[in-house]
């Protein structure tokens, strides 16, 4: 027997993503602390298209072990294809998303929204490493750079999407805004239930002409 | 790096491509062992790129070792899964590192002590073809990488199955038959030019790794191995082919 994916590919994988998580905690203590409270948790990933199934096991030091093979007893299950689970890490607000999408949550949810709020507010010290190596000046001087850097890609890029979406709904007129588009869905609802209403009274005068031929 | 002073027995086993007397593959293979052993680790990582940590990672997953329980890491070397699984076990549990070779349990023992690995760590010399272990006395075994150069693997694996307690599990990390013709080929040439060329520059001896090459062709592939481990009493026998089929962990369940 062999299993679908080479288990030496995900492993590298797996240890790549908790070697970078495991870091990031150390930058933020804070959140480590946060995390060791959630010690014992084992949270199952099943991706079913492609079948994949990982686990996030939080350890007592405040630490995660992700594993493509765990016996433990799931504290959570989250269960979808792939687009899913892709909507979800790229999501203005992931629990919503988590809660509207055709992810399926099996087990308690409370450390599913406790991981989930964690890595939303996690602020790691990234300053921290650069100082490490380069010096308390130079190390500073960089991580202000690299703040700097990463605000305005941050700003540029809601920018972009304000300008797109405006472009295409008032420049090009590519797409109707989204109130005109629920207008025109309300008209749309309104003339079914015309409809409905016609074809009903159509059927009461079918059976009312049948009684008085018959 | 070889010793031939046993009294021959007659019968005969492999020593990578040699065919030797079985009385002897034992000392040979210590000679091999005793002469890799200081950088047995800067090699492993050398020659597989670091990927036979991932092997191994995967192997202690599928092991399941939970707190409190007692595990046997055959022919652990240099103590790299014993390390893993003394923090698995925790202070409750107990994980026997045991090596045929004194040279290797020297630098596995110095190495575990180094990383403050003490507490639930002990170190045995033994054979694994007659483990001085009582009857189902162990969660879980181990043997990454040693069932190769094993005199009797049939006779190891039985005795493996007897101490292991009932529903416990035995794990089998070893190389084995790539699944790919193509990646074969690239092994092969990999492992008879490549591989002791790097032996010779770091360990200055070509000698040992070139054994190290041929005791892997001569190992049973995956599905031998695992009728193999069935025939010695282990039941719901499984195997996980990795990175192609160059190695293979294979898992068994004591009955």
């Amino acid at each position: 027997m062999s299993t679908q994916h080479d288990p030496a590919v995900i492993t590298a994988v797996l240890m790549a993503a908790e070697g970078a998580v495991n870091r990031a905690l150390e930058l933020d203590p804070a959140s480590a602390r946060d995390l060791a409270d959630l010690s014992g948790t084992v949270l199952a990933i099943e991706c079913v298209a492609p079948a994949l199934e990982i686990f996030a096991v939080v350890e007592s030091e405040g630490r995660l072990y992700l594993a493509s093979y765990c016996e433990q007893p799931c504290s959570v299950r989250v269960r979808g294809g792939l687009s899913d689970f892709l909507a979800l890490t790229t999501a203005e607000d992931p629990a919503v998303t988590l809660i509207n999408s055709d992810l399926e949550i099996i087990g308690n949810s409370a450390p599913l929204i406790a991981l989930q709020t964690l890595v939303t507010n996690m602020q790691p010290d990234w300053e921290a490493p650069l100082v490490e190596v380069l010096g308390d000046v130079a190390g500073h001087q960089l991580a202000n750079l690299l703040k700097q850097i990463f605000r305005w890609g941050q700003s540029s890029r809601k920018s972009l999407r304000r300008q797109l979406s405006e472009f295409i709904l008032e420049e090009g007129r590519l797409s109707p805004p989204a109130a005109e588009l629920e207008h025109f869905y309300q008209e749309i609802d309104a003339l079914v239930l015309k409809a409905d209403r016609l074809e009903s009274r159509l059927k009461r005068l079918a059976q009312r002409l049948d009684a008085q031929t018959s | 790096m070889t010793d031939k002073t046993n009294t021959p027995s007659g019968e005969t086993t492999d020593f990578g491509f040699e065919t030797v007397d079985k009385s002897q593959k034992e000392g040979l293979v210590r000679g091999v062992f005793d002469s890799v052993a200081s950088r047995y680790d800067l090699m492993n990582d050398l020659m597989s790129a670091g990927i036979h940590r991932l092997w191994k990672r995967f192997t202690v997953e599928l092991s399941a070792v939970r707190p409190g329980q007692t595990v046997l890491d055959i022919a652990g070397g240099t103590g790299d899964l014993a390390a893993k699984f003394s923090r698995l076990v925790g202070d409750d549990g107990k994980v026997i590192l045991a090596d045929i070779n004194d040279s290797m349990l020297k630098v596995g023992r110095d190495r575990l002590l180094d990383s403050g690995a003490v507490g639930n760590l002990h170190m045995v010399q033994c054979d694994a073809q007659m483990l001085p272990f009582p009857d189902a006395s162990v969660d879980c075994i181990t043997i990454a990488f040693g069932l190769r150069n094993v005199t009797d693997k049939d006779m190891a694996l039985r005795s493996m199955e007897r101490i292991l307690k009932p529903g416990g599990r035995l794990l089998v990390l070893e190389f084995s038959k790539p699944t790919n013709p193509m990646l074969e080929k690239i092994y092969d040439t990999y492992s008879f030019r490549i591989l002791p060329m790097m032996g010779q520059l770091i360990a200055n001896d070509s000698e040992s790794y070139r054994y190290l090459a041929e005791s892997i062709r001569k190992h049973p592939d995956q599905d031998t191995l695992l009728d193999m481990m069935e025939d010695a009493g282990l039941v719901n026998c499984e195997y996980h082919n990795m990175t192609g089929g160059i190695v293979a962990v294979h898992r068994g369940i004591k009955a």
